[in-house]
């Protein structure tokens, strides 16, 4: 009356379904992993180019400073790096390690930038914000403090946003924090030089940001309007 | 860590569900042959039969589930039926006398005080002296072929004791009714595959047909919860009677056109099924009573708590990310942005994998019962109403298991079936 074989062979195609979906899971996602670690060395690699340029060009005038010398691909690294952090957890070993490449490589894109704006002046002066967020559950504004930065970012390609986990175990993080005086009340703001803390709208934070930035961005969209319309 | 736990629960739920779809198909795909060759099955006698209509104030369906009746394609001196009126206070009875005096060999009508529906089937049983009975819903109505289609079973399989029909929803136009299509043809699914495993949980109302003999042996309906017909299959099952199904038998219901009357009808199949199953509870597990002792009864009583837990956790995902979309676009405003498709940001969790899996074959049991069937459901229309109506349908699981459950426990009246009634 009951085909026993019927019921062990149901429950081994569904453990070899599980098997599947689980090992076609950790396949996608150790490709995830190589695709942040790939997107991290090629930023390595041009900041690494930069920084050589830079050195080259130390005696040459600032006109002939290449624009894209500062890499675009951190942004989208950032958001990866959030979706993965999602996926696997904060305490995933990949993705502490990602976080800390990921932060080393923004402080050094950070000095880069300072460097391009120390020499060339208001031609070349980048733009940043350097933010701090905790997602141990104790920051309730960071979630929406990211909106709004990722907003800013779209609203101003000009940009430079960097963030940085407040609970990251890394040295050069924790030297951050010091030079810029960052508290343990987040989120945590940098603009400009100067420290802020607690959450900021859209409408505040440009009011904070240079006028420059806005200029930039509004010239930027008349030319794009103007290519277009040709 | 709270949530870890309760997101790791979610494991051995997909797991069995996962079990509960391969294992009906394989037990459909393995009959296969056998489903065809039901479909050429001759009628080489007419067996009498009587079809009781209990009704309680039905005066707005009741024509139509005669006229239906009447327009049966079978000797129309085998066939007897007795519209019992459960003490209707609209036109019902006086419908029923209409039809008595226009087909006085056919049709009995019959009034009595109210006493639920059991009491009123069972009338119809005491005068009844065919060889097979059955019951049709006084808002339900039946095919032209399908009593002849339920007999060949009959002649066919000297040992099947019950029929049970292909129930499709009757015009479905609200939202809940066009959910409720596709839960009814799902059902004709699984009602075929379960048949394939003598394994069927519920001769339903709206037309199973049964040997007459089958009371003589068992006896008549009980009150039963409020759910007689799931509570005589339990007894047939502990008395090792054979229960087919008639995918080509088409009957149509009337679902609830309220999530309200959906709602009270849903709770009442729930509750009736946790009061009947623990009555019957020596049959869980026990390999005397077959597929249906050691794979629907145990599995379906399950899918009640667990089904419980995995809705909760499924809306509670839900509004959480629905949350973080709302609050994105309070802070940020609405900004048009051209979608980009990046791989990368696919879901691809072990959960994602499996349960896209599992809608595969959700979608594929809906289209081979759409084949089995004779009547072709655009069902396809019918999904996305289904798909969008999903964060209502897991909130109203949750409150009618939940309630469902806490009622079965502390033994709380049943109050709220009258509003069924009404309802549904």
């Amino acid at each position: 009356m009951i085909d026993t074989k019927k019921y062990t062979f149901t429950f081994f195609v569904t453990v070899a379904i599980f098997a599947t979906a689980f090992f076609a899971s950790t396949f996608f996602s150790n490709k995830r992993v190589e695709n942040i670690k790939f997107i991290q060395d090629n930023i390595a690699i041009d900041i690494l180019a930069s920084e050589a340029q830079f050195d080259l060009l130390k005696e040459v005038p600032c006109q002939n400073v290449d624009d894209s010398m500062l890499s675009p691909e951190l942004n989208i690294l950032g958001d990866k790096l959030s979706r993965t952090e999602t996926d696997r957890g904060a305490k995933d070993e990949d993705v502490i390690y990602l976080k800390k490449y990921y932060a080393l490589l923004q402080v050094k894109d950070y000095i880069l930038s300072k460097k391009l704006s120390e020499k060339c002046g208001e031609r070349k002066k980048q733009v940043f914000i350097i933010y701090f967020y905790s997602n141990l559950g104790d920051c309730l504004d960071c979630q929406k403090e990211g909106y709004v930065l990722t907003r800013l970012k779209e609203k101003y390609p000009e940009l430079r946003v960097y963030a940085f986990d407040y609970n990251l175990d890394l040295s050069v993080v924790d030297s951050l924090k010091a030079i810029f005086k960052i508290q343990s009340a987040l989120p945590g703001l940098v603009i400009g030089d100067k420290t802020y803390s607690g959450y900021k709208s859209i409408e505040d934070m440009e009011n904070l940001l240079p006028d420059t930035l806005r200029v930039a961005t509004s010239s930027l969209e008349i030319a794009t309007t103007t290519k277009k319309g040709r | 860590m709270i949530e870890q736990i309760l997101q790791a629960l979610m494991y051995p739920f997909v797991f069995l569900s996962l079990y509960f779809q391969i294992f009906l198909l394989t037990s459909f795909f393995e009959s296969s042959k056998k489903i065809k060759d039901e479909e050429s099955q001759d009628v080489s006698e007419y067996p009498s039969v009587t079809i009781a209509v209990p009704c309680w104030n039905e005066e707005k369906t009741l024509r139509g589930t005669l006229d239906s009746l009447l327009a049966l394609d079978y000797p129309l001196d085998m066939l007897t039926i007795i519209v019992v009126d459960d003490g209707s206070k609209d036109r019902t009875y006086s419908i029923a006398q209409e039809y008595e005096k226009k087909f006085p060999t056919i049709v009995r009508a019959i009034t009595k005080e109210n006493g639920g529906k059991h009491t009123a089937v069972n009338v119809a049983l005491s005068l009844s002296t065919s060889d097979l009975f059955g019951c049709l819903d006084a808002d339900s109505f039946v095919e032209t072929k399908s009593l002849k289609i339920i007999v060949s079973y009959f002649v066919n399989n000297k040992n099947a004791m019950a029929v049970t029909p292909c129930i499709h929803i009757k015009s479905p136009k609200t939202i809940i009714q066009r959910v409720q299509a596709i839960e009814y043809l799902l059902g004709v699914f699984l009602r075929k595959a379960f048949g394939e495993l003598d394994a069927i949980q519920v001769t339903p109302g709206p037309f199973s047909i049964l040997r007459k003999e089958v009371f003589e042996k068992i006896g008549n309906y009980r009150k039963a919860h409020n759910t007689e017909d799931y509570e005589i299959t339990l007894r047939m099952h502990k008395n090792h009677m054979k229960i087919m199904n008639s995918h080509k038998a088409l009957v149509y219901t009337v679902g609830p056109a309220t999530f309200k009357g959906y709602f009270y009808q849903r709770l009442r199949w729930s509750r009736g099924f946790l009061e009947n199953s623990l009555e019957y509870k020596d049959l869980f597990f026990n390999r005397k009573y077959g597929n249906f002792g050691m794979f629907t009864l145990p599995l379906a009583f399950t899918f009640v708590f667990y089904g419980l837990y995995a809705a909760t956790w499924a809306l509670y995902s839900m509004i959480t990310h629905y949350t973080t979309v709302v609050n994105r676009l309070v802070v940020t405003g609405i900004h048009f942005k051209f979608p980009t498709f990046d791989l990368f940001y696919f879901n691809t969790t072990l959960i994602a994998f499996v349960a896209m899996t599992m809608i595969s074959m959700f979608l594929f049991m809906l289209y081979v019962a759409n084949t089995l069937s004779d009547d072709r459901q655009e069902f396809y229309k019918n999904l996305p109403t289904y798909f969008l109506s999903t964060p209502i349908l897991l909130l109203l699981f949750i409150m009618l298991f939940s309630r469902a459950i806490f009622d079965t426990f502390t033994h709380t009246r049943n109050d709220w079936v009258l509003q069924d009634t009404k309802e549904g």
